[in-house]
Protein backbone atom coordinates (compact mmCIF):
# COMPACT_ATOMS: atom_id res chain seq x y z
CA UNK A 1 0.00 0.00 0.00
CA UNK A 2 1.60 3.26 -1.08
CA UNK A 3 1.63 6.17 1.33
CA UNK A 4 0.18 9.43 -0.01
CA UNK A 5 3.17 11.49 1.06
CA UNK A 6 6.03 9.30 2.29
CA UNK A 7 7.58 7.52 -0.70
CA UNK A 8 9.98 5.46 1.40
CA UNK A 9 11.73 5.14 4.74
CA UNK A 10 15.43 4.50 5.05
CA UNK A 11 17.77 3.63 7.91
CA UNK A 12 21.52 3.71 7.45
CA UNK A 13 23.99 2.58 10.11
CA UNK A 14 27.69 3.50 9.96
CA UNK A 15 30.00 0.88 11.48
CA UNK A 16 33.78 0.47 11.47
CA UNK A 17 36.27 -2.19 12.44
CA UNK A 18 38.31 -1.16 15.45
CA UNK A 19 41.69 -2.34 14.13
CA UNK A 20 41.64 -0.73 10.66
CA UNK A 21 42.16 2.83 9.43
CA UNK A 22 38.95 4.51 8.16
CA UNK A 23 40.40 5.33 4.76
CA UNK A 24 39.65 2.32 2.54
CA UNK A 25 42.12 3.54 -0.09
CA UNK A 26 45.01 2.60 2.19
CA UNK A 27 46.63 -0.68 1.11
CA UNK A 28 44.77 -3.81 2.16
CA UNK A 29 41.91 -2.04 3.96
CA UNK A 30 39.09 -2.57 1.49
CA UNK A 31 40.08 -6.21 0.87
CA UNK A 32 40.08 -6.89 4.63
CA UNK A 33 36.76 -5.10 5.16
CA UNK A 34 35.06 -7.01 2.34
CA UNK A 35 36.34 -10.48 3.20
CA UNK A 36 35.80 -10.03 6.93
CA UNK A 37 32.23 -8.80 6.47
CA UNK A 38 31.25 -11.45 3.94
CA UNK A 39 32.72 -14.18 6.18
CA UNK A 40 31.04 -12.85 9.31
CA UNK A 41 27.67 -12.79 7.59
CA UNK A 42 28.15 -16.31 6.22
CA UNK A 43 29.24 -17.62 9.65
CA UNK A 44 26.14 -16.15 11.28
CA UNK A 45 23.93 -18.09 8.89
CA UNK A 46 22.01 -14.89 8.06
CA UNK A 47 23.50 -14.51 4.59
CA UNK A 48 20.52 -16.03 2.78
CA UNK A 49 19.51 -13.92 -0.21
CA UNK A 50 22.62 -11.69 -0.15
CA UNK A 51 24.78 -11.26 -3.26
CA UNK A 52 28.29 -9.83 -3.14
CA UNK A 53 28.91 -7.24 -5.87
CA UNK A 54 32.16 -5.34 -6.24
CA UNK A 55 32.01 -1.83 -7.70
CA UNK A 56 34.75 -2.78 -10.16
CA UNK A 57 32.72 -5.69 -11.56
CA UNK A 58 29.70 -3.53 -12.46
CA UNK A 59 29.38 -1.65 -15.74
CA UNK A 60 28.38 2.02 -15.82
CA UNK A 61 24.66 1.38 -16.42
CA UNK A 62 24.47 -1.23 -13.64
CA UNK A 63 26.18 1.14 -11.19
CA UNK A 64 23.86 4.01 -12.04
CA UNK A 65 20.81 1.78 -11.86
CA UNK A 66 21.73 0.60 -8.35
CA UNK A 67 22.34 4.17 -7.21
CA UNK A 68 19.10 5.41 -8.83
CA UNK A 69 17.19 2.70 -6.95
CA UNK A 70 18.99 3.99 -3.82
CA UNK A 71 20.26 0.47 -3.10
CA UNK A 72 23.80 1.85 -2.99
CA UNK A 73 25.04 5.38 -2.29
CA UNK A 74 26.70 7.66 -4.81
CA UNK A 75 29.69 7.73 -2.43
CA UNK A 76 30.15 4.00 -2.90
CA UNK A 77 30.39 4.50 -6.66
CA UNK A 78 33.34 6.78 -5.98
CA UNK A 79 35.16 3.96 -4.15
CA UNK A 80 36.62 1.78 -6.92
CA UNK A 81 37.67 -0.76 -4.26
CA UNK A 82 34.22 -0.80 -2.67
CA UNK A 83 31.63 -3.56 -2.69
CA UNK A 84 28.11 -4.25 -1.51
CA UNK A 85 26.32 -7.21 0.00
CA UNK A 86 22.88 -6.79 -1.47
CA UNK A 87 19.60 -8.48 -0.59
CA UNK A 88 17.43 -7.08 -3.35
CA UNK A 89 14.15 -8.75 -2.33
CA UNK A 90 13.72 -6.42 0.64
CA UNK A 91 16.20 -3.65 -0.26
CA UNK A 92 18.81 -4.39 2.40
CA UNK A 93 22.42 -3.54 1.58
CA UNK A 94 25.73 -3.59 3.37
CA UNK A 95 28.00 -1.13 1.60
CA UNK A 96 31.68 -1.73 2.20
CA UNK A 97 34.72 0.56 1.95
CA UNK A 98 32.60 3.70 1.55
CA UNK A 99 33.26 6.71 3.84
CA UNK A 100 32.97 4.24 6.70
CA UNK A 101 33.95 0.58 6.57
CA UNK A 102 30.29 -0.42 6.59
CA UNK A 103 27.03 1.31 5.85
CA UNK A 104 24.18 -1.06 6.66
CA UNK A 105 21.03 0.18 4.95
CA UNK A 106 17.39 -0.84 4.63
CA UNK A 107 14.66 0.85 2.62
CA UNK A 108 11.01 0.13 3.28
CA UNK A 109 7.91 1.57 1.59
CA UNK A 110 5.83 4.35 3.16
CA UNK A 111 6.28 5.58 6.70
CA UNK A 112 7.97 2.56 8.27
CA UNK A 113 11.26 3.53 9.92
CA UNK A 114 10.72 0.94 12.66
CA UNK A 115 10.68 -1.81 10.06
CA UNK A 116 13.74 -0.52 8.20
CA UNK A 117 15.56 -0.24 11.53
CA UNK A 118 14.61 -3.79 12.48
CA UNK A 119 16.11 -5.10 9.23
CA UNK A 120 19.35 -3.14 9.76
CA UNK A 121 19.75 -4.24 13.36
CA UNK A 122 19.19 -7.86 12.38
CA UNK A 123 22.13 -7.67 9.98
CA UNK A 124 24.22 -5.72 12.47
CA UNK A 125 23.54 -8.25 15.23
CA UNK A 126 24.43 -11.13 12.89
CA UNK A 127 27.75 -9.47 12.01
CA UNK A 128 28.66 -8.51 15.55
CA UNK A 129 28.57 -12.15 16.65
CA UNK A 130 31.74 -12.63 14.64
CA UNK A 131 33.46 -9.26 14.37
CA UNK A 132 34.16 -6.32 16.67
CA UNK A 133 32.97 -2.83 15.74
CA UNK A 134 34.77 0.28 16.98
CA UNK A 135 32.77 1.39 20.03
CA UNK A 136 33.45 3.71 22.93
CA UNK A 137 31.22 3.72 26.04
CA UNK A 138 31.08 7.53 26.01
CA UNK A 139 31.03 8.27 22.28
CA UNK A 140 29.19 5.20 21.00
CA UNK A 141 30.01 3.80 17.56
CA UNK A 142 33.11 5.54 16.18
CA UNK A 143 32.85 6.82 12.62
CA UNK A 144 35.22 8.44 10.18
CA UNK A 145 33.39 11.80 10.51
CA UNK A 146 32.44 13.05 13.99
CA UNK A 147 29.07 14.10 12.54
CA UNK A 148 27.96 10.42 12.54
CA UNK A 149 29.40 9.30 15.87
CA UNK A 150 27.16 7.79 18.56
CA UNK A 151 24.36 5.74 17.07
CA UNK A 152 25.96 6.10 13.62
CA UNK A 153 22.37 6.14 12.43
CA UNK A 154 20.59 8.23 9.80
CA UNK A 155 16.83 7.82 9.66
CA UNK A 156 15.36 9.40 6.52
CA UNK A 157 11.98 9.81 4.92
CA UNK A 158 11.65 10.49 1.21
CA UNK A 159 8.59 12.73 0.95
CA UNK A 160 6.50 14.11 -1.91
CA UNK A 161 5.25 17.52 -0.80
CA UNK A 162 3.81 19.31 -3.84
CA UNK A 163 1.41 21.56 -1.95
CA UNK A 164 3.88 22.69 0.72
CA UNK A 165 6.36 23.44 -2.08
CA UNK A 166 3.66 25.24 -4.09
CA UNK A 167 2.90 27.48 -1.11
CA UNK A 168 6.64 28.07 -0.57
CA UNK A 169 6.56 26.60 2.91
CA UNK A 170 9.64 24.36 2.69
CA UNK A 171 12.00 27.10 3.96
CA UNK A 172 10.05 27.31 7.21
CA UNK A 173 9.81 23.54 7.38
CA UNK A 174 13.62 23.29 7.16
CA UNK A 175 13.93 25.91 9.88
CA UNK A 176 11.59 24.06 12.23
CA UNK A 177 13.31 20.76 11.45
CA UNK A 178 16.72 22.25 12.37
CA UNK A 179 15.38 23.20 15.81
CA UNK A 180 14.76 19.56 16.66
CA UNK A 181 18.03 18.23 15.21
CA UNK A 182 16.55 17.28 11.81
CA UNK A 183 17.06 18.48 8.26
CA UNK A 184 14.64 18.75 5.33
CA UNK A 185 16.12 19.32 1.89
CA UNK A 186 15.45 18.75 -1.80
CA UNK A 187 16.33 15.24 -2.93
CA UNK A 188 16.58 15.43 -6.73
CA UNK A 189 18.61 18.12 -8.49
CA UNK A 190 21.66 20.22 -7.72
CA UNK A 191 22.26 22.36 -4.62
CA UNK A 192 19.06 23.63 -3.05
CA UNK A 193 16.77 22.41 -5.85
CA UNK A 194 13.88 20.09 -5.08
CA UNK A 195 12.87 18.65 -8.44
CA UNK A 196 9.54 16.85 -8.36
CA UNK A 197 8.83 18.43 -4.94
CA UNK A 198 10.60 15.45 -3.39
CA UNK A 199 12.29 16.13 -0.06
CA UNK A 200 14.49 14.11 2.25
CA UNK A 201 13.75 14.52 5.95
CA UNK A 202 16.41 13.07 8.23
CA UNK A 203 18.14 13.38 11.58
CA UNK A 204 21.29 15.41 11.87
CA UNK A 205 22.11 14.59 15.47
CA UNK A 206 23.46 11.08 16.08
CA UNK A 207 25.01 11.29 19.56
CA UNK A 208 23.19 11.42 22.89
CA UNK A 209 19.80 10.13 21.67
CA UNK A 210 18.66 6.54 21.46
CA UNK A 211 17.79 5.06 18.09
CA UNK A 212 14.13 4.89 19.17
CA UNK A 213 14.14 8.60 20.07
CA UNK A 214 15.66 9.54 16.71
CA UNK A 215 13.13 7.40 14.82
CA UNK A 216 10.25 8.85 16.83
CA UNK A 217 11.36 12.43 16.08
CA UNK A 218 11.75 11.84 12.34
CA UNK A 219 8.44 9.95 12.22
CA UNK A 220 6.68 12.76 14.09
CA UNK A 221 7.87 15.34 11.57
CA UNK A 222 6.87 13.00 8.74
CA UNK A 223 3.35 12.72 10.18
CA UNK A 224 3.08 16.46 10.70
CA UNK A 225 4.08 17.20 7.11
CA UNK A 226 1.70 14.52 5.84
CA UNK A 227 -1.15 16.21 7.73
CA UNK A 228 -0.25 19.68 6.44
CA UNK A 229 0.05 18.40 2.88
CA UNK A 230 -3.32 16.67 3.18
CA UNK A 231 -5.05 19.85 4.40
CA UNK A 232 -3.52 21.93 1.60
CA UNK A 233 -4.61 19.33 -0.97
CA UNK A 234 -8.18 19.47 0.31
CA UNK A 235 -8.06 23.22 0.17
CA UNK A 236 -6.81 23.19 -3.43
CA UNK A 237 -9.65 20.93 -4.49
CA UNK A 238 -12.25 23.05 -2.70
CA UNK A 239 -11.01 26.53 -3.49
CA UNK A 240 -8.91 26.16 -6.66
CA UNK A 241 -10.47 23.17 -8.36
CA UNK A 242 -10.23 24.45 -11.92
CA UNK A 243 -6.60 25.55 -11.64
CA UNK A 244 -5.69 22.25 -9.98
CA UNK A 245 -7.49 20.18 -12.62
CA UNK A 246 -5.77 22.24 -15.30
CA UNK A 247 -2.33 21.60 -13.80
CA UNK A 248 -2.97 17.86 -13.55
CA UNK A 249 -4.55 17.63 -17.00
CA UNK A 250 -1.66 19.42 -18.67
CA UNK A 251 0.84 17.12 -16.95
CA UNK A 252 -1.11 14.07 -18.09
CA UNK A 253 -1.29 15.40 -21.65
CA UNK A 254 2.41 16.05 -21.96
CA UNK A 255 3.58 12.88 -20.22
CA UNK A 256 1.35 10.68 -22.40
CA UNK A 257 2.08 12.47 -25.70
CA UNK A 258 5.52 14.11 -25.60
CA UNK A 259 8.24 12.57 -27.77
CA UNK A 260 11.20 14.29 -26.08
CA UNK A 261 11.16 14.51 -22.30
CA UNK A 262 14.05 16.19 -20.45
CA UNK A 263 14.57 14.94 -16.88
CA UNK A 264 13.87 18.28 -15.20
CA UNK A 265 10.56 18.67 -17.03
CA UNK A 266 9.66 15.09 -16.25
CA UNK A 267 10.07 15.64 -12.48
CA UNK A 268 7.85 18.68 -12.49
CA UNK A 269 5.09 16.97 -14.51
CA UNK A 270 5.35 13.80 -12.47
CA UNK A 271 4.74 15.82 -9.30
CA UNK A 272 1.54 17.32 -10.77
CA UNK A 273 0.40 13.92 -11.96
CA UNK A 274 0.94 12.33 -8.57
CA UNK A 275 -0.99 15.18 -6.98
CA UNK A 276 -3.80 14.49 -9.44
CA UNK A 277 -3.84 10.80 -8.51
CA UNK A 278 -4.06 11.68 -4.80
CA UNK A 279 -6.98 13.99 -5.50
CA UNK A 280 -8.74 11.31 -7.53
CA UNK A 281 -8.52 13.40 -10.70
CA UNK A 282 -6.73 10.75 -12.79
CA UNK A 283 -7.08 6.98 -12.64
CA UNK A 284 -3.43 6.00 -12.23
CA UNK A 285 -2.29 3.97 -9.23
CA UNK A 286 0.34 5.40 -6.89
CA UNK A 287 2.15 2.10 -7.16
CA UNK A 288 2.75 2.78 -10.85
CA UNK A 289 3.46 6.49 -10.43
CA UNK A 290 6.01 5.93 -7.69
CA UNK A 291 8.12 3.81 -10.01
CA UNK A 292 8.47 6.59 -12.58
CA UNK A 293 11.15 8.80 -10.94
CA UNK A 294 13.51 5.81 -10.81
CA UNK A 295 12.60 4.51 -14.29
CA UNK A 296 13.16 7.96 -15.85
CA UNK A 297 16.84 8.10 -14.91
CA UNK A 298 19.78 7.40 -17.14
CA UNK A 299 21.00 4.10 -15.70
CA UNK A 300 17.51 2.60 -15.91
CA UNK A 301 17.00 3.89 -19.45
CA UNK A 302 20.35 2.52 -20.62
CA UNK A 303 20.11 -0.88 -18.94
CA UNK A 304 17.36 -3.26 -17.95
CA UNK A 305 14.94 -5.28 -20.04
CA UNK A 306 14.33 -2.53 -22.61
CA UNK A 307 17.73 -0.92 -23.27
CA UNK A 308 18.29 2.28 -25.20
CA UNK A 309 18.57 1.61 -28.96
CA UNK A 310 21.71 2.93 -30.64
CA UNK A 311 21.34 6.57 -31.66
CA UNK A 312 18.25 7.30 -29.55
CA UNK A 313 18.62 10.28 -27.22
CA UNK A 314 17.92 9.95 -23.49
CA UNK A 315 15.04 12.42 -23.74
CA UNK A 316 13.43 10.33 -26.48
CA UNK A 317 13.98 7.08 -24.57
CA UNK A 318 12.55 8.67 -21.42
CA UNK A 319 9.36 9.81 -23.14
CA UNK A 320 8.95 6.32 -24.62
CA UNK A 321 9.46 4.59 -21.27
CA UNK A 322 7.10 6.93 -19.43
CA UNK A 323 4.39 6.63 -22.11
CA UNK A 324 4.58 2.84 -21.92
CA UNK A 325 4.38 2.83 -18.11
CA UNK A 326 1.41 5.19 -18.08
CA UNK A 327 -0.42 3.42 -20.88
CA UNK A 328 -0.32 0.13 -19.02
CA UNK A 329 -2.31 1.64 -16.15
CA UNK B 1 27.92 16.01 5.58
CA UNK B 2 25.67 19.04 5.65
CA UNK B 3 26.75 22.62 4.99
CA UNK B 4 27.81 24.24 8.25
CA UNK B 5 26.21 27.51 7.26
CA UNK B 6 22.69 26.68 6.13
CA UNK B 7 22.51 23.17 7.66
CA UNK B 8 20.26 22.29 4.77
CA UNK B 9 22.28 21.33 1.71
CA UNK B 10 25.01 18.77 1.31
CA UNK B 11 28.46 20.34 1.82
CA UNK B 12 30.53 20.03 -1.35
CA UNK B 13 33.45 22.29 -0.43
CA UNK B 14 35.92 22.25 2.42
CA UNK B 15 37.36 25.72 2.86
CA UNK B 16 40.24 26.65 5.11
CA UNK B 17 39.93 30.23 6.27
CA UNK B 18 42.46 32.37 7.97
CA UNK B 19 40.77 35.07 9.96
CA UNK B 20 42.88 37.34 12.16
CA UNK B 21 45.66 34.77 12.20
CA UNK B 22 43.41 31.88 13.22
CA UNK B 23 42.79 29.00 10.88
CA UNK B 24 39.47 27.24 10.74
CA UNK B 25 37.89 24.68 8.45
CA UNK B 26 34.39 25.15 7.10
CA UNK B 27 32.23 22.74 5.06
CA UNK B 28 29.96 24.62 2.69
CA UNK B 29 27.32 23.87 0.08
CA UNK B 30 27.51 25.41 -3.42
CA UNK B 31 25.00 28.15 -2.49
CA UNK B 32 26.87 29.36 0.57
CA UNK B 33 30.16 28.96 -1.29
CA UNK B 34 28.83 31.31 -3.97
CA UNK B 35 27.77 33.81 -1.33
CA UNK B 36 31.28 33.64 0.11
CA UNK B 37 32.99 34.00 -3.25
CA UNK B 38 30.89 37.05 -4.12
CA UNK B 39 32.09 38.67 -0.95
CA UNK B 40 35.69 37.54 -1.45
CA UNK B 41 35.90 39.16 -4.84
CA UNK B 42 35.39 42.45 -3.06
CA UNK B 43 38.51 41.56 -1.05
CA UNK B 44 36.65 41.92 2.21
CA UNK B 45 37.44 38.92 4.37
CA UNK B 46 35.94 40.30 7.55
CA UNK B 47 32.67 41.02 5.75
CA UNK B 48 32.70 37.56 4.23
CA UNK B 49 31.17 35.62 7.10
CA UNK B 50 28.53 38.20 7.76
CA UNK B 51 27.67 38.13 4.04
CA UNK B 52 27.14 34.36 4.19
CA UNK B 53 25.08 34.66 7.33
CA UNK B 54 22.88 37.45 6.08
CA UNK B 55 22.43 35.69 2.72
CA UNK B 56 21.16 32.63 4.54
CA UNK B 57 19.08 34.49 7.07
CA UNK B 58 17.35 36.47 4.35
CA UNK B 59 16.89 33.42 2.15
CA UNK B 60 15.07 31.10 4.47
CA UNK B 61 14.88 32.92 7.74
CA UNK B 62 17.16 30.37 9.40
CA UNK B 63 19.08 31.47 12.42
CA UNK B 64 22.70 30.50 11.87
CA UNK B 65 24.06 28.43 14.67
CA UNK B 66 26.55 30.20 16.88
CA UNK B 67 29.01 27.43 16.06
CA UNK B 68 28.99 28.74 12.50
CA UNK B 69 31.11 31.74 13.32
CA UNK B 70 32.97 30.52 16.37
CA UNK B 71 36.70 30.81 15.97
CA UNK B 72 39.22 28.50 17.61
CA UNK B 73 40.30 30.09 20.88
CA UNK B 74 43.69 28.44 21.08
CA UNK B 75 46.39 27.43 18.63
CA UNK B 76 45.83 23.97 17.15
CA UNK B 77 47.39 21.42 19.53
CA UNK B 78 50.27 19.37 18.17
CA UNK B 79 48.95 15.83 18.75
CA UNK B 80 49.41 12.70 16.66
CA UNK B 81 47.33 9.52 16.87
CA UNK B 82 49.78 6.77 17.94
CA UNK B 83 47.80 4.15 16.02
CA UNK B 84 47.56 5.67 12.54
CA UNK B 85 49.81 8.75 12.60
CA UNK B 86 47.00 11.22 11.80
CA UNK B 87 47.72 14.64 13.30
CA UNK B 88 45.04 16.79 14.87
CA UNK B 89 46.00 19.53 12.42
CA UNK B 90 45.25 17.28 9.43
CA UNK B 91 41.90 16.30 10.96
CA UNK B 92 41.07 19.99 11.28
CA UNK B 93 41.85 20.41 7.62
CA UNK B 94 39.82 17.47 6.27
CA UNK B 95 37.19 16.93 8.97
CA UNK B 96 37.90 13.21 8.76
CA UNK B 97 39.59 11.10 11.42
CA UNK B 98 42.23 8.50 10.56
CA UNK B 99 41.14 5.50 12.61
CA UNK B 100 39.01 4.63 15.66
CA UNK B 101 42.13 5.25 17.80
CA UNK B 102 42.00 8.95 16.87
CA UNK B 103 38.94 9.35 19.13
CA UNK B 104 41.10 8.31 22.10
CA UNK B 105 44.13 10.37 21.03
CA UNK B 106 42.07 13.54 20.43
CA UNK B 107 39.40 12.89 23.06
CA UNK B 108 39.83 16.19 24.90
CA UNK B 109 39.97 18.25 21.71
CA UNK B 110 36.97 16.49 20.13
CA UNK B 111 34.61 17.09 23.07
CA UNK B 112 33.73 20.74 22.29
CA UNK B 113 33.30 19.88 18.61
CA UNK B 114 30.96 16.97 19.35
CA UNK B 115 29.08 19.17 21.79
CA UNK B 116 28.58 21.73 19.02
CA UNK B 117 27.43 19.18 16.46
CA UNK B 118 25.19 17.01 18.62
CA UNK B 119 24.45 19.10 21.70
CA UNK B 120 25.38 16.12 23.90
CA UNK B 121 28.52 14.05 24.37
CA UNK B 122 27.26 10.91 26.11
CA UNK B 123 26.13 8.03 23.91
CA UNK B 124 22.63 6.81 24.74
CA UNK B 125 21.93 4.25 22.01
CA UNK B 126 22.65 0.62 21.33
CA UNK B 127 25.91 -1.10 22.14
CA UNK B 128 27.54 -4.18 20.62
CA UNK B 129 26.28 -7.47 21.99
CA UNK B 130 28.19 -10.55 20.97
CA UNK B 131 26.09 -13.37 22.37
CA UNK B 132 23.14 -14.43 20.28
CA UNK B 133 21.03 -14.87 23.38
CA UNK B 134 21.63 -11.32 24.59
CA UNK B 135 20.80 -10.07 21.10
CA UNK B 136 17.57 -12.05 21.07
CA UNK B 137 16.56 -10.60 24.44
CA UNK B 138 17.25 -7.10 23.15
CA UNK B 139 15.22 -7.61 19.95
CA UNK B 140 12.37 -8.96 22.06
CA UNK B 141 12.58 -5.92 24.37
CA UNK B 142 12.60 -3.58 21.40
CA UNK B 143 9.58 -5.32 19.91
CA UNK B 144 7.66 -5.20 23.20
CA UNK B 145 8.53 -1.54 23.67
CA UNK B 146 7.21 -0.77 20.21
CA UNK B 147 3.98 -2.63 20.91
CA UNK B 148 3.66 -0.82 24.24
CA UNK B 149 4.04 2.57 22.56
CA UNK B 150 1.40 1.61 20.02
CA UNK B 151 -0.96 0.52 22.79
CA UNK B 152 -0.45 3.83 24.60
CA UNK B 153 -1.22 5.70 21.37
CA UNK B 154 -4.43 3.69 21.00
CA UNK B 155 -5.18 4.41 24.67
CA UNK B 156 -5.27 0.69 25.39
CA UNK B 157 -3.63 1.11 28.78
CA UNK B 158 -4.46 -2.39 29.96
CA UNK B 159 -2.36 -3.96 27.19
CA UNK B 160 0.32 -1.31 27.69
CA UNK B 161 0.60 -2.22 31.38
CA UNK B 162 0.88 -5.94 30.55
CA UNK B 163 3.61 -5.20 28.01
CA UNK B 164 5.43 -2.98 30.49
CA UNK B 165 5.48 -5.87 32.99
CA UNK B 166 6.84 -8.20 30.32
CA UNK B 167 9.60 -5.73 29.42
CA UNK B 168 10.43 -5.37 33.09
CA UNK B 169 10.56 -9.14 33.57
CA UNK B 170 12.80 -9.51 30.55
CA UNK B 171 15.19 -6.86 31.90
CA UNK B 172 15.41 -8.49 35.35
CA UNK B 173 15.94 -11.87 33.78
CA UNK B 174 18.74 -10.50 31.60
CA UNK B 175 20.25 -8.77 34.62
CA UNK B 176 20.21 -11.95 36.70
CA UNK B 177 21.95 -13.90 33.96
CA UNK B 178 24.61 -11.27 33.45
Amino acid sequence: MNHPTVLSSRIRLARNYEDLPFDARQPGVSETVISRTANALALSGEDKGFRLLTVASLDAAQRSALAESHLISKDLLNSPDGAVLLREEDAVSVMMAEEDHLRIQAITPGLSLDESARRCFQVEDALSRNVRFAFDPQLGYLTSFPTDTGTGMRASLLMHLPMLAHHKQMGSVAQIAAKVGLTARGFYGEGSEALGDVFLVSNQVTLGRTEAEIIATVTALGEQLTGMEHDLRDHALREQRLATEDRVGRAWGILTHARLLPLREFYSLWSSLRLGALLGLIPVSLDRLDRLPVEAQEGHLRGGADPLPEGESLDAARSRRIRALLKAS
Amino acid sequence: MLCEECNTNEAKFAVTMNINGETCLRHLCPDCMRAMNASLQGGNVAGMLSAILSAITSRNGATPRSSGVKQPQEPIPDITCPKCGTTFASFRKTGRLGCPGCYEAFRKELQPMLQQIHGRVQHAGRRPLESEEAQRTRSRQEELTRLMQQAVLLEDFETAALLRDQIHALATEGGAEA
